[in-house]
């Protein structure tokens, strides 16, 4: 695809995507073959970016990098990467070494690959994924080193637990509440009796990652990011993928379970059971807002800014569990292949507020303001304006100064987010749908 | 006016022909890789020998154009293009807030920070990327209107040979911002310090004009001659104060009361500055530097090309070097009896104000990372608080810290030199266990895993310069000793990612000792 230049990209690179997924995996330790400021630059965007979620087991200014010079680009540093994988794996604790490669290496040509396989240790496995800056943003990274680590270290295993899940799609650091997120799929999916393997999650450890070729199915939390893992685990380990979306709140966790239920051959009482329960949790506690709500009238006209992995189902959330008018969805990123953005567009078509919930693509940060202006009509000094008013905003921390010039509340959720501190705060399922509820709320009431 | 800056001696600024300026490597020669003292590191600068030294086990050293971009990025009105893939600058993303921030806190409009990167990709590697780079300038421009568009170019650009100069003069007549093309690959400097040169060098050669006062012989007019008169007597008085990214509001209020309080008008730039302004620099009585590291580049082109006299000396933090750094002004500025004067009263009141802090700081242990001069002069002020300096660990070091060394008491004081890079550091601190870290951004969550408590080197609420940053330093100080319960229970349940052998090895055998050449000759004869 012809690409053009963005302004202000609510991503990094695929090195930068690269090393925020390694430096989430449980004690992997990455090894960064690139100039001496690449590791430390990229892996600021996300630890700061997101939340504040800090370096991890290994990255920042800690990350191992080669940190190769203009001699290195002359005469080639696959000597200077021999060294530093060894000398790595003498100082670093680590259960898993992944080697990544940056711009200037890729251009000169080392072998990179050729030069990890002379590390066979299997007390200290070593990886490598080609994850250059030019291949492009932040999620070409994470599906560089997990499609790696699924075809080169997990472990074939012929028979597949029914019972057991993969879960893809979630970047570390994309996703700012990838943690929370994951370990609120983990406890719903339990309830189910499936287990999920999260790769990121609280108690993952490298020894388990190894195990995961025995799922029975993936399950992609996104449109287009993760299917590249998705397909490798389909290649190399022949397990099938569910691609659904990120569910929030009621309408889009019933959906999400009703959609996996006959794949994963949930029986029947067990869902409606599962969902019953969950659902009555979830309205025991959304209803102690409503005296607020109706006496105040908190419904509102909302415009999503976000990534392919939040814009539907944000977009869904407000729509169809906050009864507001889902306006306008403004998507970061314009896939790849046209027939996905079709495919994407489709889902809009099933929100249930009367109006039509407009969708356009728009990378460019500063555009965000037009695309709104563009979306109603103007005033022009008519005496009764119909605006669009109240309005709440639900995007990243670079959208805050449109919501000011709008007059409109806002909660940044979308990478990047760098005006909340984010730890084990999750959105998915029922009990992140009111988390959620109690985030946006909250931004309403918070000038009281 | 007489200069009399030892730290520039011997060199030369007559780069301005060039598209680029030499990088720090070959201009100051600094080492980012020795272990020892204080005593052996002066001994093996001397000798220029650690300027080639390098590592085993190597961990991130910085890019130059993140720090060319950290001053460009502040100016009023500007757009900064990252010529490269995406992650070139994405952490941007973090500090946008920041920046903004600190436009409000200095007064000035507190608009968006702005970008764009050309998102160089795999086509572009092959083909080029200038057409993408033309389409940024020209959206910039249609969108924003800003008074300058600055290029930062990355390493990809750099390798395969992208002409960005010859676009910026292709296009400066068709866009009314004034375009500056910046040369900061990262790849071709092992000193992140080359960032400021490139950026210094874009700003002297497209942003600064020449002094009104050289213009003065062409005019004949009477109203003309008074009016250039008038500039005069008050560029007589006028003085910039050099900023860096570090510099607080808070410091920029206290050196430019201190300033003022000589008689003198206070420029505060070029950070946060507009295109007004810092077309004026050449114009100044004197260009201040706080920060030699910074700026020698800048004030010694200044000087070069337009005369203009400028002090370098050392970084105003703490109650010697804050008054040292003042007597170079006074003597530049022939104001030697009212800067004595006046060091006498802030002295005074200053000893008195942080006597209370003494009982507290007495006796205790620090250790101090982050750029060389700052560290250094931190350092030497909580010794002068009777606290014992363990050890000093600069990003790198060079001709502009070397006196410095001599302000710390003990010759055996360690001194650990490594850009950003904790892993060396991490072993002495936990050989060391000093009581208190004072450390660059990036460092600090480390050394509190360690179970060390610790205080910010520098931070955009932090007043650390002149007297009133003395102040602070030591009641800040003094506060954190209160309470470290953070560290304690953080250490008790949290690892660093070392291998125990690591911790019981000796980290100098870590570096790649590469003797100077000229020294292996001398020892032989």
């Amino acid at each position: 695809m012809e690409s053009n230049f963005i302004e202000r990209a609510k991503s990094s690179c695929a090195l930068g995507g690269a090393i925020a997924t390694i430096s989430s995996l449980p004690r992997c330790v990455p090894i960064v073959h690139a100039s001496g400021g690449c590791a430390q630059t990229l892996s600021a965007t996300y630890n700061l970016g997101s939340g504040y979620k800090g370096p991890g087991y290994c990255s920042g200014t800690m990350t191992p990098t080669t940190s190769v010079a203009e001699n290195n680009i002359v005469f080639g540093g696959e000597e200077r990467l021999e060294e530093q994988i060894a000398s790595t794996i003498e100082v670093m604790d680590g259960d898993l070494y992944f080697v990544v490669t940056g711009c200037q290496v890729e251009i000169i040509g080392d072998n990179a690959a050729n030069v990890t396989a002379r590390f066979q240790d299997p007390k200290s496995p070593v990886l490598y994924a080609s994850t250059p800056g030019f291949l492009g943003d932040g999620f070409k990274g994470y599906e560089a080193v997990l499609s790696s680590l699924v075809a080169n270290f997990i472990t074939p295993v012929a028979k597949k637990d029914k019972k057991v899940v993969n879960l893809l799609g979630l970047m570390p650091g994309q996703d700012v509440f990838y943690k929370g997120n994951l370990a609120n799929l983990v406890y719903l999916l339990g309830q189910l009796g499936i287990k999920a393997n999260t790769f990121f999650g609280h108690d993952e450890t490298v020894e388990k990652i190894k195990t995961y070729g025995q799922a029975g199915h993936n399950l992609v939390f996104s449109a287009i990011h993760g299917q590249q893992v998705a397909k490798t685990f389909e290649d190399s380990h022949s397990i099938p993928s569910i691609t659904v979306d990120l569910p929030i709140g009621d309408t889009g966790t019933e959906a999400f379970l009703r959609a996996i239920a006959e794949p994963l051959k949930i029986p029947k009482v067990k869902l409606e059971e599962v969902i019953a329960k969950e659902r009555s949790y979830y309205y025991g506690y959304f209803q102690r807002f409503l005296e607020i709500y109706g006496d105040l009238d908190y419904q509102r006209y909302a415009v999503i800014s976000a990534d392919i992995n939040y814009a539907f189902p944000l977009a869904r959330f407000v729509s169809e569990d906050l009864g507001w008018i889902p306006h306008l969805t403004v998507l970061n990123e314009e896939p790849e292949d046209p027939g996905d953005s079709a495919r994407y567009a489709e889902k809009f078509k099933t929100l249930t507020a009367k109006v039509e919930a407009k969708l356009v693509f728009e990378a460019n940060t500063g555009q965000l303001l037009k695309r709104i202006k563009e979306s109603w009509p103007l005033n022009r000094n008519e005496k009764y304006y119909n605006q669009l008013a109240p309005l709440f905003i639900i995007g990243s921390s670079l959208d805050g100064s449109v919501a000011q010039k709008l007059g409109a509340m806002f909660l940044p959720i979308s990478y990047p987010v760098t005006n909340r501190a984010i730890l084990d705060r999750g959105y998915t399922g029922y009990r992140g749908g009111l988390t959620l509820a109690e985030d946006i709320f909250s931004a309403l009431v918070s000038n009281r | 006016m007489a200069d009399n800056n030892n730290l520039t001696e011997g060199l030369v600024y007559n780069y301005t022909s060039a598209t680029e300026p030499p990088t720090r490597d070959t201009r100051i020669e600094p080492t980012n890789a020795f272990l020892g003292s204080c005593h052996s590191l002066k001994r093996a600068l001397g000798q220029g020998c650690a300027k080639f030294n390098s590592r085993y086990f190597s961990q991130g050293i910085g890019c130059q154009l993140i720090l060319a971009l950290g001053i460009v990025r502040t100016f009023q009105n500007v757009v900064t293009i990252i010529h490269g893939p995406l992650g070139c600058a994405s952490n941007n993303i973090g500090l946008a807030g920041f920046n903004k921030t600190s436009r409000a806190l200095k007064g000035k409009p507190a608009n968006d920070v702005i970008w764009i990167h050309t998102n160089l990709n795999e086509a572009d590697v092959i083909g080029g990327g200038v057409e993408k780079l033309k389409n940024a300038i020209l959206y910039a421009e249609r969108e924003y209107r800003p008074d300058v568009i600055v290029i930062g170019n990355s390493c990809v650009p750099g390798i395969i040979g992208d002409d960005i100069d010859s676009l910026v003069d292709e296009l400066t007549p068709e866009v009314s911002a004034k375009l500056v093309p910046v040369h900061c690959e990262g790849f071709r400097s092992r000193f992140v310090a080359s960032g400021y040169d490139a950026a210094y060098h874009g700003l002297l050669k497209k942003l600064v004009d020449p002094p009104l006062r050289l213009a003065s012989v062409l005019t004949g007019s009477k109203e003309e001659e008074a009016r250039l008169e008038k500039i005069r007597r008050e560029n007589s008085r006028t003085v910039n104060l050099l900023n860096v990214g570090s510099t607080s509001y808070g410091d920029e209020v206290e050196l430019s009361r201190i300033l003022s309080s000589l008689g003198l008008k206070v420029n505060v730039l070029p950070l946060y500055g507009n295109i007004d302004e810092i077309a004026r620099m050449g114009e100044a009585a004197l260009n201040i530097s706080i920060c030699a590291t910074h700026d020698d580049y800048l004030v010694g082109h200044l000087k070069e090309r337009f005369g203009t006299p400028y002090v370098i000396d050392t970084l105003p933090i703490g109650l010697k070097n804050t008054n040292q750094w003042l007597r170079a002004i006074g003597k530049a500025l022939s104001l030697e009896t009212e800067t004595e004067k006046l060091i006498e009263l802030e002295t005074n009141q200053l000893l008195e104000a942080v006597e209370p802090f003494k009982k507290t700081l007495a006796g205790k242990s620090l250790w101090v990372g982050g750029g060389e001069t700052r560290i250094f002069t931190t350092a030497e002020f909580f010794q002068s608080l009777g606290m014992k300096v363990l050890g000093l660990k600069p990003h790198n070091f060079d001709r502009f810290a070397i006196p410095m060394l001599d302000d710390i008491e003990d010759p055996e004081t360690a001194v650990a030199v490594a850009a950003g890079q904790p892993a060396e550091e991490i072993v002495y601190l936990k050989r060391l266990k000093p009581d208190l870290y004072v450390g660059h951004g990036g460092a600090n969550g480390w050394v509190l895993r360690l179970g060390i408590p610790t205080i910010p080197l520098y931070g955009q609420s932090q007043n650390h310069m002149g007297y009133s940053g003395a102040y602070e330093l030591a009641r800040k100080a003094a506060r954190a000793l209160l309470n470290t319960n953070l560290a304690k229970k953080v250490a008790a349940n949290v690892t660093l990612p070392f291998k125990q052998k690591w911790y019981d090895s000796d980290p100098k055998n870590n570096i790649k000792e590469i003797p100077n050449e000229e020294t292996l000759r001398s020892s032989v004869l």
